[in-house]
């Protein structure tokens, strides 16, 4: 019995992931003096934050069969307005709650055209990224924000316990949507949408209020990441955020979640996202040119997933 | 007028006919310097390369099973690199070089097909990693050795390499002549008339029952793979023609701008349904969008905003009178 479950585990895409990080950890810490020192580690966290953070309602959203392209637009969005509130000298409860409410108006927007205009995700959220990314030129007018009063950037920077902050608050949003989608009726209906919508929809599962909340759930994520990304850097400029959604969906797509919807766990997902950000880390202390860092990554997805198909292939022969 | 409105919904292509007639009507009367000979052609150059780009999505996207290739603007890039270093810093005849950069290109798209039909992985997956991939080549490739390790762009080629970006034959773009034409009527001719093109319908609307009827489904794949791959390299090759420049990063951004192209076109993400014409009238309605904005003194800025509200304001119109209609 524990035999089979032992199996169980080992042929979890999650812990294909965790082998591969293990490795190398191994070998960078081996290779390299800085890797296991207590500021690089930390530093790979705050890094990591953002990504971890969107990768969560990323995970809900491909669960349901769907993709979001304009979740880098969409921290951009979010890190003009809270770059603009935060020079301008508002209180920092108050840019919190605009930087997470840009996120979920564009998030709602994306999910009821989604949701009850029956245009496909992939079509809705492209434009999306476009418009977003006109207006954050428009309000910034070409130029860059910066001068980020010290206090709010205590989010991006701050450390406690050794942690950054901004890990802290993932590790606890990660707890609490991890729960959310395998205890929930609303998070099991997440899974059943993307598994088969005829038969959630024949079982009293709500498509379109489900839809509606999961782009809802990302765009507030998204706008938070957007606030840790201006506390952590202090800058926003008209590009800030453009390439994120790419990241954000390999480190998804690298944990295990199904781009065909049904399948998939946010824990996977934060695995991508540190396999992700390790291999970064690691090429940089290694003195690997910075060029070729795309290059070690893209190989890395193709690697890490033909695992997956050749296991599979050779359990059902 | 209700039957010819459900009709026009029906029909994609004419639907997007009316679109691009109405904005053709709007710009002639209220942009002035818009319906002149020299603005026409003129737009058209700057339609050619992302078109090559928007064909390219489209018939990967044909070919179903999730296919998709982000890797065109990565290729484009790579290509422009290859054809740039090649002429300006080894000092390579021009038409070989630039043989070279189409064969790359092909090479690229190859390596992509196969991968999609072989392994196993999902398109999105595989492009996504070729798109880093191949962007990190390209930036690799740029480095000049002799100035630093950083990569810098080319810019010193002959005269006779601005042919393809910058002439005019009786005062049409060269590119637009003597290849966008041509790779249409092609490419027109592949899905129409040949049985490829039947071949690829069927792989793209219901991939076991083409695989059952004999199809090659693999083959016809990796063939829009590489086909997509060669029309990058051609769009790489007139950018770079047009203006002047090989940079490491010119091709940053252009996949989505594609895809949005392509899909305007009323080619389904789903594969096996969508037409050369829908497509060439997406592109034909952006070009035109792009240019009457800027005459109008838009900033350039909202070009990529209105290419969103287009996107989803067509589709979403469409699906709209098309609900209205089932009623």
């Amino acid at each position: 019995m524990t035999n089979t479950g032992f199996r169980k585990v080992l042929r979890r895409r999650e812990f294909t992931v965790l082998g591969l990080i293990v490795l190398l950890v191994v070998l960078f810490s081996l290779t390299t003096e800085r890797f296991m020192s207590v500021s690089n580690l930390s530093n790979l966290l705050l890094q990591l934050a953002g990504t971890a953070i969107s990768a969560i309602g990323m995970t809900m959203v491909i669960i349901t069969g769907g993709i979001d392209v304009s979740v880098g637009s969409t921290l951009g969005m979010a890190s003009v307005v809270a770059g603009k509130l935060l020079v301008g000298g508002y209180s920092p409860f108050l840019v919190l709650l605009s930087a997470l409410g840009t996120g979920l108006v564009i998030g709602l927007f994306n999910g009821t055209l989604i949701a009850f205009g029956n245009v496909p995700p992939i079509i809705v959220t492209l434009g999306m990224m476009s418009i977003l990314r006109s207006l954050m030129y428009q309000l910034l007018g070409g130029r860059w924000i910066s001068g980020i009063p010290p206090a709010i950037r205590v989010i991006g920077l701050g450390k406690w316990l050794g942690v950054p902050i901004s890990m802290w608050i993932t590790v606890v949003l990660i707890a609490f949507f991890t729960y959310f989608l395998s205890s929930r009726p609303l998070g099991r209906a997440i899974y059943a949408v993307g598994n088969n919508p005829e038969a959630a929809r024949v079982s009293g599962i709500d498509l379109r209020r489900t839809t509606l909340f999961v782009y809802a759930v990302l765009g507030a994520l998204a706008g938070f990441a957007g606030l840790v990304y201006v506390a952590r850097t202090g800058i926003v400029q008209t590009n800030t955020g453009s390439g994120f959604e790419l990241e954000v969906i390999a480190a998804v797509v690298l944990g295990g979640t199904s781009i065909l919807g049904g399948r998939g766990t946010i824990i996977g997902s934060l695995l991508g996202a540190f396999l992700v950000g390790i291999i970064k880390n690691g090429m940089v202390l290694l003195n690997v040119p910075a060029l070729s860092e795309g290059l070690v990554v893209g190989v890395l997805i193709i690697l890490s997933v033909m695992i997956d198909v050749i296991r599979a292939r050779g359990e059902r022969s | 007028m209700k039957r010819v409105l459900d009709y026009i919904v029906e029909n994609r292509v004419l639907f997007l006919l009316v679109l691009f007639v109405a904005l053709f009507v709007v710009f002639a009367v209220s942009v002035p310097g818009f319906f002149t000979f020299y603005n026409l052609t003129n737009m058209t150059q700057y339609g050619v390369e992302l078109g090559l780009l928007a064909l390219a999505e489209m018939l990967v996207i044909l070919s179903g099973g999730g296919g998709i290739d982000l890797s065109v603007g990565s290729m484009l890039t790579i290509v422009a690199m290859i054809i740039g270093v090649l002429i300006g810093r080894v000092g390579l005849n021009p038409s070989l070089s630039i043989l070279l950069g189409l064969f790359a290109g092909a090479g690229m798209g190859y390596l992509n097909g196969v991968l999609v039909s072989y392994t196993g992985i999902l398109p999105f997956i595989v492009t996504l990693a070729s798109l880093y991939i191949y962007k990190s080549l390209a930036l690799i490739i740029a480095v000049d050795p002799r100035f630093g390790p950083n990569p810098m762009p080319v810019s010193n080629f002959p005269e006779s390499f601005y042919f393809v970006g910058q002439y005019r034959i009786a005062g049409i773009p060269f590119q637009v002549l003597c290849i966008f034409i041509p790779v249409i009527l092609l490419l027109w001719l592949l899905l129409e008339k040949s049985i490829f093109g039947r071949y690829l319908y069927g792989v793209g609307s219901n991939e076991k029952a083409a695989l059952f009827s004999g199809i090659n489904v693999c083959r016809v794949r990796v063939t829009v793979y590489t086909l997509s791959g060669i029309l990058s390299a051609l769009s790489g090759w007139i950018i770079t023609s047009r203006i002047a420049s090989a940079r490491p990063d010119i091709g940053t951004g252009y996949e989505l701008q594609a895809i949005t192209i392509a899909v305007l076109g009323g080619v389904s993400i789903k594969g096996g349904e969508g037409s050369i014409g829908g497509v060439v009238l997406g592109i034909a309605i952006i070009t035109l969008l792009y240019n009457g904005m800027q005459l109008a003194g838009i900033h350039q800025i909202w070009q990529l905003g209105s290419l969103g509200v287009v996107l989803v304001g067509s589709v979403l119109l469409n699906q709209v009178l098309l609900a209205r209609r089932k009623i």
